[in-house]
């Protein structure tokens, strides 16, 4: 498993094409989340190095479980507060 | 068929669908394996004409150590391109080249060797990049000298293999007509359960096209030691071949858009034919297709005691009494379709790859090709055959249908005679052979969609 913080998840997810599986799907709605925190914000050489669609997945929204498709690559952890915010955006 | 639609998910996914699996020995000590995708095309496919899927990544796996694991994997990635966006046609004049500025809509791919071997890091060699792949077979004012365009698409690699993917011809023959309508064999259905005059076999997929992966390897790219094999009896010559399409695991669609993330998911495989199609269950269809053959336990249970087998005494009534009475594992389908066959059950022979129970394609490499090849291979005393590989001509309906019915069965259990019927049966169709080659890709050029239907 490949270490993630919710710093590197708000950046990839603003970044990237996103969707949220399982509960729901989220375009706009998350953006805003992301960009509300402004200290998570991207530098721009972070923005730059992010390429290709990335998407998010919530498995157990009680366990704050998620993961993340990303290139080849599928990422798991959890953070509740993060599903607890993504989730309240599908509202 | 042979595993053509043959599960639920699939059938919905046709570029990823594995149709049949071929492997069999080829002159200088090569080995030659196919593998069919997106079935039943009708060959009059306009506007837009068949292809491989950009998305798909299409893999052929050699298991060398018998664990069911893939040991030697060739990995085929197809890229799209329109050449011309102002237009709806696939070709706006005749296609007479590979770069013919006519043709608008090309595909090519890259194809990547991946070496697994016990504790060392995986080897991943880029054997070739932009390969074309040629046209579908439209017709005399589109695709003129088809056979001229198929052989400039058939490349020799600097490392040895020879390689050729596009359209080809079905090479899989079936009376799928009637097999599934309540399992008639036209030549036997006077002794069905519901009785008809018995007829010739129809085969139902005479006339339609596919998509063929086809590889020719040096033997010994694929044994573990290395080496060419020659020792018939030496497990070194076995190896275990299949077919395997895997999509990413994220999806996500727009307006004019549509993207993959994620690690790949098997969606389809093929080893032994029809495995899958006749021997697992509808409800667990899918989730064969999305595992590996090392995970091939959880489906032995389905080969020991086959449904096919307890269905024909039903179906033909008073045939088969000896197969209703057989009440044990059948031991001789379990050696055949999930470890290979060991030594001492037919003499001389043997495609044994160990316990572990997997559906892979088994070939002796070390058995040369046969000068007078029998469509009952094995069955019919040719080594060369299957189940050992599969050979285009190999008439594996037959095959296997006698073996549910326990033609082989005396081999592996004295005490079981065979019915009259087991070795008779057929669904009365044969190798469809003017639809092969003498060489290299030697699965057929496809219909052209301008003859088929004929005028």
């Amino acid at each position: 498993m490949h270490p993630v913080t919710r710093r590197s998840f708000l950046a990839t997810g603003s970044a990237g094409a996103l969707a949220v599986a399982g509960a729901a799907t989220i375009g706009g709605p998350l953006a805003s989340v992301a960009a509300a925190d402004t200290a998570d914000e991207l530098s721009p050489a972070e923005a730059a190095a992010l390429s290709g669609p990335t998407m998010l997945q919530v498995l157990d929204p009680t366990k704050g479980e998620v993961e993340i498709l990303v290139d080849e690559r599928s990422i798991v952890f959890t953070d509740k507060t993060l599903v607890a915010r993504v989730l309240r955006a599908t509202r | 068929m042979s595993s053509h639609r043959e599960a639920p998910g699939i059938l919905k996914d046709p570029c990823a669908d594995n149709t049949d699996t071929y492997a069999f020995v080829t002159p200088n000590d090569t080995v030659t394996i196919i593998t069919s995708y997106i079935p039943v095309q009708a060959p009059a496919g306009g506007p837009n004409f068949y292809e491989f899927a950009d998305e798909v990544l299409y893999e052929i796996h050699v298991d060398n150590d018998g664990d069911g694991k893939p040991n030697v994997s060739y990995q085929f990635r197809f890229e799209t391109v329109n050449t011309n966006p102002n237009t709806f046609l696939y070709n706006t004049g005749p296609i007479n080249t590979l770069d013919d500025a006519d043709w608008n809509r090309r595909q090519t791919y890259k194809l990547t060797k991946v070496t697994r071997r016990p504790g060392r890091r995986d080897r991943v060699e880029v054997l070739g990049r932009g390969i074309p792949v040629p046209p579908c077979n439209i017709g005399p004012r589109s695709t003129p000298n088809y056979e001229d365009l198929a052989a400039a698409a058939v490349k020799t690699l600097r490392t040895g293999e020879k390689v050729f993917c596009g359209q080809r011809a079905e090479s899989f023959f079936v009376d799928l007509g009637s097999v599934f309508d309540l399992g008639t064999l036209r030549p036997f259905q006077d002794k069905h359960l519901i009785r008809m005059p018995a007829g010739a076999g129809v085969d139902s997929i005479e006339q339609v096209n596919v998509h063929s992966i086809v590889i020719q390897v040096p033997m010994a790219d694929l044994t573990r030691d290395g080496r060419v094999p020659r020792d018939p009896m030496s497990p070194n010559s076995v190896v275990g071949v299949w077919g395997a399409a895997s999509r990413q695991k994220g999806l996500s669609r727009g307006s004019g858009y549509r993207s993959s993330a994620g690690p790949w998911q098997q969606v389809s495989r093929l080893g032994n034919p029809l495995f899958n199609e006749v021997i697992v269950p509808l409800s667990r269809k899918d989730e064969w297709n999305a595992v590996g053959p090392d995970k091939e336990s959880r489906f032995a249970q389905f080969v020991a005691r086959p449904e096919l087998a307890a269905l024909l005494p039903v179906l033909y009534p008073t045939v088969f009494p000896n197969l209703a009475a057989y009440n044990k594992d059948r031991a001789d389908l379990l050696a055949i379709l999930l470890t290979g066959i060991p030594d001492g059950v037919i003499p001389g022979f043997q495609n044994f790859t160990g316990t572990t129970q997997a559906d892979e394609l088994r070939l002796n490499m070390a058995f040369p090709p046969s000068a007078n090849p029998n469509r009952l291979g094995l069955l019919g005393g040719d080594p060369d055959g299957f189940p050992n590989g599969r050979r285009l001509t190999d008439d594996v309906v037959t095959i296997e249908l006698r073996a549910v019915a326990g033609a082989v069965l005396p081999r592996v259990d004295p005490s079981f005679t065979a019915d009259g019927a087991a070795s008779a049966i057929e669904d009365g169709t044969f190798p469809p052979v003017r639809q092969f080659l003498d060489d290299f890709p030697y699965i057929g050029t496809p219909y052209s969609g301008f003859n088929v239907p004929a005028a």
